[in-house]
């Protein structure tokens, strides 16, 4: 796994002959590194923003809990898409243009049905991009409308698994293959938020210092 | 004035005024020939005075073979609003532009003019505003069809 170490780091640091332990363990500390601190791009386009974007950062459900609360407005300074809301042909173009001045390693999440595949706009419609995967590649597919956003934590945190796990990118340009992170059937809002809270100490997005 | 004082202002200022179902504002229908004259009364008539033109729209009932416009005006001296429609000939839709008693006119027309096809006469800048200048057809039209839409399947 040191690939991404000798093409990220300066020429004069050589991999160790005969132990790749180092790399190795570099390589999973930058990766947790990255995946618990994905700044947003403050973007939505309709009515899953209020939902994705908004409710899901206010303190109600506090984004920042994930690390991902630091919504920027510029795309040079962020690290995740999340495209919240419906896509139409005029606003793809402007899309592919902010998902490129990202820098690497971007992330996309694409929620909600408009995102995802032109939802309630799918038919009939002369202007809905039918996906958001038809402009640019996406990593996880969060579906609704809109997801709550304990549905939106659930992919985040899909996310955040793929990455530490070295799926999503470790060459840059190199993409995996998107997940859906679909909540499962019949499961209560209890049970999210006990998940999500097993998860926060589990994984040690948080400490708790007792 | 109240809704019922302006609907008996209006009636007295011109008989071929047709009010229209009651709601929380008084709705007029006025005859297409007569919309600059009726539209420029209800602006500068000083018992009247609407001087904010909010929306803007059209309506396709193609049944009917009917386009009709709507104009939501509303006062912010004496706080009373009014809707206006027009009916227009669905095949060749033309009226006069309202640019000169309301500038923001302008760019409604124009929105009106890209969605629905409808002509305004003296519009000083008659283009699309929503979608790119080559397009072709109004996609609001209840008949407009193009190679990117899919049919519904049931
Ligand atoms: S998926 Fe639903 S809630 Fe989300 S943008 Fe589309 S219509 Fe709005």
């Amino acid at each position: 796994m040191g690939i991404t170490m000798n093409q990220l780091l300066p020429k004069s640091l050589e991999a160790i002959p005969g132990g790749p332990a180092l790399l190795t363990s570099l390589d999973s500390l930058i990766n947790w590194a990255r995946s618990n601190s994905l700044w947003p791009l403050t973007f939505g386009t309709s009515c899953c923003a209020i939902e994705v974007m908004m409710a899901a950062g206010a303190s109600h459900h506090d984004l920042a809990r994930f690390g991902a609360e630091v919504a920027r407005p510029s795309p040079r300074q962020a690290d995740l898409l999340v495209v919240a809301g419906t896509i139409v042909k005029r606003m793809a173009p402007r899309l592919k243009v902010l998902y490129e001045q990202m820098a690497e390693p971007k992330y996309v999440i694409a929620t909600g049905a408009c995102a995802i595949s032109g939802g309630p706009f799918i038919y009939e419609s002369y202007a809905t991009v039918r996906g958001v995967h038809e402009v640019i590649p996406v990593d996880v597919y969060v579906p609704g409308c809109p997801p709550r956003p304990e549905a939106f934590f659930y992919g985040l945190l899909a996310l955040q698994r793929l990455i530490r796990e070295g799926e999503t990118i470790r060459k840059p340009g190199e993409r995996k293959k998107p997940v859906l992170a679909a909540l499962p059937p019949g499961i209560t809002l209890e049970q999210i938020r006990s998940e999500l809270i097993a998860n926060l100490e589990n994984k040690a997005v948080v400490n708790r210092y007792e | 004035m109240n809704n019922s004082d302006l609907e008996s202002y209006l009636l007295s200022l011109d008989k071929d005024l047709v009010l229209r179902e009651k709601s929380d504002r008084v709705s007029i229908t006025v005859p297409s020939e007569k919309l600059l004259q009726v539209m420029t009364q209800l602006r500068h008539d000083r018992a009247l005075t609407f001087d904010m033109l909010s929306a803007h729209t059209a309506i396709d009932w193609s049944n009917e073979n009917k386009l009709e416009l709507i104009y939501q005006l509303y006062s912010s001296e004496h706080h009373h609003r009014i809707m206006v429609g027009v009916y227009l000939n669905r095949e060749a839709p033309v009226t006069f532009s309202l640019c000169s008693l309301w500038q923001i006119a302008e760019w409604q027309e124009r929105e009106v003019f890209d969605m629905f096809g409808v002509r305004y006469q003296n519009h000083p800048d008659l283009r699309r505003i929503l979608l790119e200048d080559e397009w072709q057809g109004h996609p609001l039209l209840k008949d407009y069809k193009d190679d990117f839409m899919l049919e519904r399947p049931w």
